[in-house]
């Protein structure tokens, strides 16, 4: 499922809607909970509740009774604005829970294990300033959950220029390598092509471009005949694929110079939009986690291939796509990722037992690689992509003011 | 067949030998009545026998008791416990193949299995990772995972026992890749895997949920190689569940409630030649069996029973009345009731000799859909366990090549794996006696 960084922003715009919804179904809420009250019957999940208001005035009161463990908040929003609620060490802490955009009026969970320590809420409402409750003090029990420093949005920033500028810098050499494609078919020389497709593909993947990174542009250079009523001979099947269809299965270069044009056209008005974006910094999290995702969908399965066998090499670049984001990332998740030496063995793992896989300097099409290695590979990939879920959350970015 | 293929691979098993046979299997079979008459009572009383889950009795000899679930078996013991009790109404059947790189990752691998079976079984809620990750948990079950509501049952296939991790002098002695069998048509996609993982509850949700877990966690270190799921029947109206040729199966399995029948018939013991670390295991094997349905429904009821050995309608046998009358083969020398090829007189002689080849049939039936040509793709997830694979299945399914049921049904998959010994505490894991130096 495609989740465009644009979902995450938490502009009030992007939320408003869904705070809508969420206070039709806090009524309801509210309505069936008085009627149950009476007998205070113990929650489903069997753990100790505490009530927490949540208001610019009030944010945190409820929480008297302080107790270690398992346990759950359940954050009610009095204010008439949605808000979103941090469970924070005290101090400007790490971020032990957190729920977004509780709607006025509406009743929230948040499951949380706290250890000893001091901790506060912090309410943030939708168009106001951070608010942080009094400082909570636990005692007793055992290590608490897991918890990190929060990123902000002015975090990423850096991180998401010097992506941004690391993307321009491939995008021109894509330029030059879609050139050659075009060139080589319009000169008639196939075989050139097939050389200089491969190499002008990779160029590609190794910039991520998953689940829409690129918007529109990753449908006309990158699409595949998914959604196209005429399969690989609808007008609409374009970009890279379009052209492998063609250069593996003898059609005659002059029926893919259009589309070679077409392609390297694309690239290149990619490569000047480009320099024009700014680059959403909270999509950096969510890329680093969802190249491999689309690797381990469309190339691992061999969704994507229309001749050419080459969902390996893909499945490679994606593997440097992926590093290109976490390499920005590191500063961050150094102190905030426990698990990163574990991510960074596994990603070299990984690219080893591809490149292993090659011979010759040709890559072997995916099917037909031994069951064991195709197996090795998926668990490759998919450990990774176990991995890189965290690093997403994590680079989620949170407001702290 | 299928009762042919339960009682191929054990259904006959029940008697003991001539005339004590069915009725001592008094023990199996008042463990049976007593959940039938439980279950029965509770559809009289409206149920009310059944705490909380409407009664069901699955498809083996002894059907589970109203309210299973209320009274969770535990995790930890000698054995794994899912082994004896009664199958559930749903199944997952996933063979695995291990792709940890090393022994010490293997290791690894098994001690995650354990922990999060242990937590899938034993219930609970699961631990929140904050921001630092995506939800824990699926939440397809809720909040909280109710206890008891799943069974899991891990086994190892001969292949895990190659040179990848030195284990090849510490296989259980007589575990091999699953042979085929003359009337088989083995698909390889669908045969063996190093590691067998079974999962059994009442609802299919549990089931999903408990394998999206499992395959969560040990992503880098197991990849499925082949899954099949299953459900059991309720009894049809009454005794044992029916499978899809519309026979009643599994009449006979010897009792699990027999300390002593498990012992001789099921458990790999001290004594038999085994390594130490299989004591308390017991051999799995797995069949994946189409039934050519259609087909099945062109056959004459005469000629169906006849291949069986039974009576459709009441699961009797041809010359008895009551599906638990024990067939008089001695009596009917040449076959005249009970035609000597019939499934339930190959599969088991009720003889004295062929006692000790009876074993504990775990079967559920599948449904997967359609094959090429529009026909319903169903059959039979036969499972089941013994203490010697050449002595009790191997010589069953030998003894029933070419009988006529072959005709309707294609065997297609499956495997021989080793189910591990119990997990014993709370700081054992699956296989620690295996991998100890």
């Amino acid at each position: 499922m495609p989740r465009p960084g644009l979902r995450r922003l938490r502009s009030p715009r992007v939320w408003g809607p869904a705070g809508a919804v969420l206070v039709a179904g806090a009524v309801t809420a509210v309505t069936l909970t008085a009627g149950a009250r009476p007998a205070a019957p113990a929650p489903a999940d069997g753990l100790p509740h505490t009530t927490v208001e949540v208001s610019p005035g009030d944010c945190g009161r409820g929480w008297d009774h302080p107790r270690p463990g398992l346990q759950v908040f359940d954050l009610r929003n009095s204010s008439s604005r949605g808000a979103e609620v941090y469970l924070r060490g005290a101090h400007g802490g790490p971020v032990h829970g957190e729920v977004e955009g509780i709607g006025p009026g509406t009743t929230r969970s948040l499951r949380v294990r706290l250890g000893p320590g001091a901790y506060a809420f912090t309410c943030l409402p939708d168009d106001a300033n951070a608010v942080t409750g009094p400082v909570v003090r636990v005692a007793g029990g055992g290590p608490g959950g897991p918890a990190a420093a929060p990123v902000t949005q002015h975090d990423l920033i850096g991180p998401a220029l010097d992506y941004q500028t690391w993307v321009a810098g491939g995008l021109a050499d894509l330029v030059r390598r879609t050139a050659v494609l075009r060139a080589a078919v319009a000169a008639g020389d196939l075989p050139a092509a097939r050389t200089a497709w491969l190499s002008a593909h990779l160029g590609y993947e190794r910039l991520g471009a998953a689940y829409g990174a690129f918007g529109d542009a990753d449908r006309t250079i990158n699409g595949t005949t998914a959604g196209l009523a005429g399969g690989v001979h609808d007008p609409a099947f374009t970009g890279f694929h379009r052209v492998e269809y063609g250069l593996w299965h003898g059609e005659p270069a002059a029926g893919l110079r259009g589309p070679a044009t077409a392609l390297a056209d694309a690239v290149r008005a990619l490569r000047d939009g480009w320099a024009q974006a700014r680059m959403d910094p909270a999509a950096l999290g969510l890329r680093a986690h969802e190249i491999l995702e689309n690797t381990a969908q469309a190339e691992l399965t061999g969704r994507t291939d229309y001749g050419s066998g080459s969902n390996l090499a893909t499945a490679r670049a994606n593997l440097d796509g992926t590093r290109a984001v976490l390499a920005r990332l590191r500063p961050l998740l150094t102190t905030r990722y426990p698990g990163l030496s574990d991510l960074d063995g596994a990603l070299d793992r990984t690219a080893h037992l591809l490149d292993g896989f090659r011979h010759d300097g040709r890559w072997p099409p995916l099917g037909t690689l031994r069951r064991a290695d195709r197996e090795r590979a998926n668990a490759a990939v998919g450990d990774l992509v176990e991995r890189l879920a965290s690093v997403a959350t994590l680079c989620d970015p949170r407001r702290t003011v | 067949m299928n009762d042919g293929r339960r009682e191929r691979t054990g259904g006959s098993g029940g008697s003991g030998g001539g005339t004590a046979g069915d009725r001592r299997s008094g023990v199996a079979r008042r463990g049976f009545l007593r959940g039938a008459a439980l279950a029965g009572a509770g559809l009289a009383a409206g149920g009310a026998a059944a705490p909380a889950r409407p009664p069901y009795a699955g498809p083996g000899p002894q059907p589970a008791l109203p309210g299973t679930a209320a009274a969770p078996v535990p995790f930890h013991g000698p054995h794994q416990a899912a082994i004896l009790t009664p199958p559930r109404r749903v199944t997952a059947f996933t063979a695995f193949d291990v792709t940890a790189e090393s022994r010490r990752d293997l290791a690894e691998l098994l001690r995650t299995l354990t922990a999060r079976a242990r937590f899938l079984t034993g219930g609970g809620v699961p631990e929140p990772l904050g921001i630092t990750g995506p939800p824990a948990d699926s939440g397809i079950l809720g909040a909280r995972l109710p206890g008891g509501a799943l069974a899991v049952t891990v086994g190892v296939g001969a292949s895990l026992f190659d040179d990848r991790f030195g284990l090849c002098a510490r296989a259980p002695r007589r575990l091999t890749a699953m042979p085929a069998f003359p009337d088989d048509d083995l698909q390889p996609a669908w045969c063996h895997g190093d590691l067998s993982l079974q999962l059994c509850a009442d609802d299919t949700d549990t089931v999903l949920h408990a394998l999206r877990d499992l395959t969560r966690h040990t992503r880098g270190g197991l990849q499925v190689r082949w899954r099949l799921d299953g459900f059991a029947s309720p009894p049809r109206p009454t005794g044992t569940p029916r499978n899809l040729f519309g026979f009643k199966d599994g009449t006979g399995n010897p009792d699990p409630g027999s300390a002593r029948a498990m012992r001789d018939l099921v458990w790999v013991g001290t004594g038999t030649g085994e390594p130490d670390w299989a004591v308390g295991g017991s051999y799995q094997a797995v069949r994946l069996i189409r039934m050519l349905v259609e087909f099945w429904d062109r056959v004459s009821l005469t000629e169906q029973e006849r291949m069986v050995g039974r009576a459709r309608e009441s699961g009797a046998p041809l010359d008895g009345d009551d599906e638990f009358d024990t067939p008089d083969y001695p009596g009917d020398p040449k076959g005249d009731v009970i035609p000597l090829d019939s499934h339930i007189r190959k599969a088991d002689p009720r003889t004295p000799g062929t006692a000790g080849q009876r074993l504990l049939r775990r079967a559920y039936n599948y449904d997967r859909g359609t094959d090429s040509n529009g026909n319903l793709d169903m059959g039979l997830l036969f499972c089941c366990y013994q203490q010697d694979l050449a002595r009790q299945f191997e010589t069953v399914q030998r003894r029933l090549a070419g009988e006529p049921l072959t005709d309707y049904v294609t065997p297609f998959g499956g495997g021989y794996f080793f189910a591990l010994p119990g997990v014993r505490d709370e700081t054992d894991w699956y296989g620690r006696a295996l991998l100890a130096q």
